[in-house]
């Protein structure tokens, strides 16, 4: 019997396990060994035969050591510095605006922003390529018309060009999250603040956003992931924009990598680089959270 | 809880997958080299045969032969462009031991799938027998020594493209020379601010490759089992400074590459009166709107008292896999499909090929004067004689793609005020013999 008990959690949790070791734990733990494999050849091209070795950090340091890599991480590092706290502001706003006692049509306003979410990243790029390419955007043209020349898709702005794709695509989503949280919000809490004489900026400042804050702290770390995944629309861009290389983020970098150099060894070791850092920039993030909270 | 969890994850992921590297996993390879082992005779009964390509409608060309082969049936299965999916595709296939019997494969990415082990000796089926159906020059691209890896079916011999109205207009007529294409740039800049003579593409330079090959550049040569590079001669550095001064007296429309979206919409309307491109682009040309008759083809400008008169821009092979069951039959057939009159026509006018691979035929719609090319008959005049000059010496390397993605920075480099190309190169060269060690592959700098 106690037998039986003590079974019956792990065969209950075995179908997750087995999918979760097959799809999640397999490839992590082929990846990290294949970020230590080199490989050699013999004769012009290995037609006489092709060995892999052990390669020690060496991947690491040829991932590290090359510049086009090293540049993509300060380039997402700079666009999550500016993109996810613009995106969190306004995805506060909206919030916090749409569930106002003023609003007006909530429930459609609601859909609109959330829509854009619903379109694929790849279709999205496609769309805003459009809008930014020259010769067929009607933006560009207009803004001609009143004699302002804009170049969305240079060195130096190209990058924004990005978050405004991104912002687009995710604000309606972690509005979503916050607007859920606001929602658990009970109504005794707005009625007691509306005793103590608050208005709705008081309301939004002292109640609201202290009782979203989990909810924006989740919002946050999605999206500082989410940065460092960047891929679909640089991808995407890069067929319009000269600016944008093979390697512009580093997740495209990695990408590159393996499917056009067929260089796995130093793929594996760039997507070990992005997890760690994923993982180490989301911890530092809540520590900081946390630490405000006690 | 959950940042211990994935910690303990992490800790045992490393342990685990340093374990498996020490074991020696794979690196995704066909570990037995497949022309090692003894040759596949001829099959004794009805074989199929599948063609992994990207050419459109190519089953109707495979249907004229599987009617007079009973015996050998070939199906046409359509695979995204090479670049846009297809070679991944083929990689993955060769790597788990499938896919299909023949491919089409870039000229440019042969040494590639060779670094993969993943392309059948067809010397070992008798293709010497066939090497004077093609040209010389295609055939020093196939090869490696006394093996040959592909059948060429399909080449890009380049020419200058460009609106004959436009020209007229400003009063130019085409450049003989690449000195007289700085003239003719600096006339159609000045007819116009927002006009260049040519777009240029920063992401895909493969244009300037090919005038590196033009002007008598060979990056890459073999020494036994050692590859040779050189992309600081004489050739490449004349063809950079070039370049650096295009670059400078900013002579090219940077943001439209050729073919682009935004480059039909631009060339419609005169803003990009010209293309210097591979003879398949007669075929893009034609679908820039409402410009017929308006076209007319010339030689691609010469380097003086050096080089070729042309070069080439992509054009295919077809090879054969080394998974395939079947490579004699397969040989037969891609023979057949890229000698044979018959062929070569159903090939021009249902898959539309750039160029035909066999220099006794270049198709009978080809010997014909074009309506959309002012009536030039510009296949005759500019392209055959354009397929019969190119540089002999010229192979592709192993590394295409990282080297062309190497060149792209270097260019992005010297467009944006950064080093100019003739300096950036050498440090492409360094990168080349770095990638190269890497492979696994013994590499020296030529010079």
């Amino acid at each position: 019997m106690r037998g039986a008990q003590r079974r019956a959690p792990w065969i209950l949790l075995s179908p997750f396990l087995v999918l979760f070791a097959l799809t999640f734990l397999l490839p992590v733990v082929y990846a990290v060994g294949q970020s230590f494999t080199a490989v050699d050849r013999r004769g012009l091209f290995g037609e006489g035969g092709i060995t892999s070795s052990f390669a020690g950090f060496d991947n690491y340091a040829r991932a590290l050591d090359d510049p086009t890599f090293v540049a993509s991480i300060g380039r997402v590092l700079l666009f999550g510095v500016v993109q996810v706290p613009v995106m969190i502001v306004l995805v506060t706003v909206l919030a916090l605006l749409l569930e106002s006692a003023s609003a007006r049509w909530p429930g459609f306003f609601r859909a609109a922003y959330f829509l854009p979410y619903g379109i694929p990243g790849v279709i999205a790029s496609i769309l805003w390529s459009f809008l930014y390419l020259p010769g067929f955007s009607p933006i560009v043209a207009g803004l001609g018309k009143l004699g302002i020349t804009v170049d969305f898709l240079g060195e130096g702005t190209v990058l924004w060009s990005i978050a405004n794709i991104v912002t687009w695509s995710y604000a309606g989503y972690n509005m979503l999250i916050v607007i859920a949280q606001l929602k658990s919000i009970p109504g005794e809490v707005y009625e007691a603040a509306k005793m103590d004489g608050a208005g709705p900026f008081r309301l939004a400042w002292s109640v609201q956003l202290p009782l979203i804050r989990p909810a924006l702290v989740l919002a946050t770390v999605f999206s500082i992931i989410g940065t460092l995944q960047l891929f679909a629309e640089p991808q995407v861009l890069r067929t319009v924009s000269p600016a944008i290389d093979a390697s512009y983020t580093p997740n495209f970098a990695a990408f590159t990598s393996a499917f056009t150099y067929n260089d796995l060894g130093v793929a594996a070791a760039q997507a070990v680089l992005i997890a760690v850092a994923a993982f180490v920039l989301s911890f530092v993030f809540l520590r900081v959270v946390s630490r405000r909270d006690s | 809880m959950t940042t211990t969890s994935r910690r303990a994850v992490l800790g045992a992921a490393t342990a685990a997958g340093l374990g498996t590297a020490l074991t020696g996993c794979g690196a995704g390879t066909a570990a037995q080299p497949v022309n090692a082992e003894p040759t596949i005779p001829a099959a004794t009964g009805p074989v199929k045969l599948t063609y992994w390509t990207w050419l459109k409608d190519l089953q109707s060309v495979c249907d004229a032969w599987n009617v007079d082969n009973p015996d050998v049936q070939v199906e046409a299965i359509w695979i995204g462009a090479g670049n846009s999916g297809g070679y991944a595709k083929m990689f993955a296939a060769l790597a788990a031991g499938g896919g299909g019997d023949i491919a089409q494969v870039e000229f440019q990415l042969l040494p590639s799938f060779l670094l993969q082990n993943g392309l059948v000796d067809l010397s070992r089926y008798g293709f010497r027998d066939h090497l004077d159906s093609f040209r010389p020059a295609d055939i020093s691209r196939v090869s490696v020594g006394d093996s040959v890896f592909g059948v060429p079916q399909d080449t890009g011999p380049m020419g200058l493209f460009y609106r004959r109205d436009v020209f007229e207009e400003i009063g130019i007529t085409p450049p003989a020379t690449w000195a007289e294409w700085l003239d003719v740039a600096r006339a159609v800049k000045a007819s116009d601010p927002v006009r260049r003579l040519e777009g240029f593409n920063v992401n895909d330079p493969g244009n300037f490759t090919s005038y590196c090959m033009q002007a008598g550049a060979e990056w890459f040569k073999t020494d036994g089992e050692e590859w040779l590079v050189d992309l600081t001669g004489e050739p490449t550095r004349m063809v950079a400074q070039f370049m650096d001064q295009a670059f400078g007296e900013d002579l090219f429309d940077l943001s439209l590459g050729a073919f682009t979206a935004g480059w039909y919409a631009a060339t419609a309307k005169g803003q990009i009166p010209s293309v210097i491109t591979g003879s398949w682009g007669d075929a893009l040309v034609e679908s820039v709107g409402g410009t017929e008759g308006k076209w007319a083809v010339a030689p691609m400008p010469r380097w003086p008292d050096t080089g070729f008169a042309s070069a080439t821009l992509g054009g295919s092979t077809a090879a054969v896999m080394s998974t395939s069951k079947h490579p004699k039959e397969a040989l037969d057939f891609i023979l057949w499909m890229a000698t044979t009159p018959t062929a070569i026509d159903l090939l021009i006018d249902n898959s539309g090929i750039g160029w035909s691979p066999s220099p006794d035929f270049i198709g009978t719609k080809r010997e014909q004067p074009s309506a959309f090319f002012s009536g030039q008959n510009y296949n005759e005049e500019v392209f055959v004689p354009a397929a019969g000059e190119q540089n002999p010496g010229w192979i592709w390397s192993p590394i295409y793609l990282e080297l062309n993605d190497a060149l792209s920075t270097a260019v992005r480099g010297a467009t944006s005020g950064g080093t100019p190309l003739v300096d950036a190169v050498a440090d492409v060269q360094d990168r080349v013999i770095d990638i190269m060690q890497h492979k696994g592959l013994r590499v020296r700098s030529a010079s």
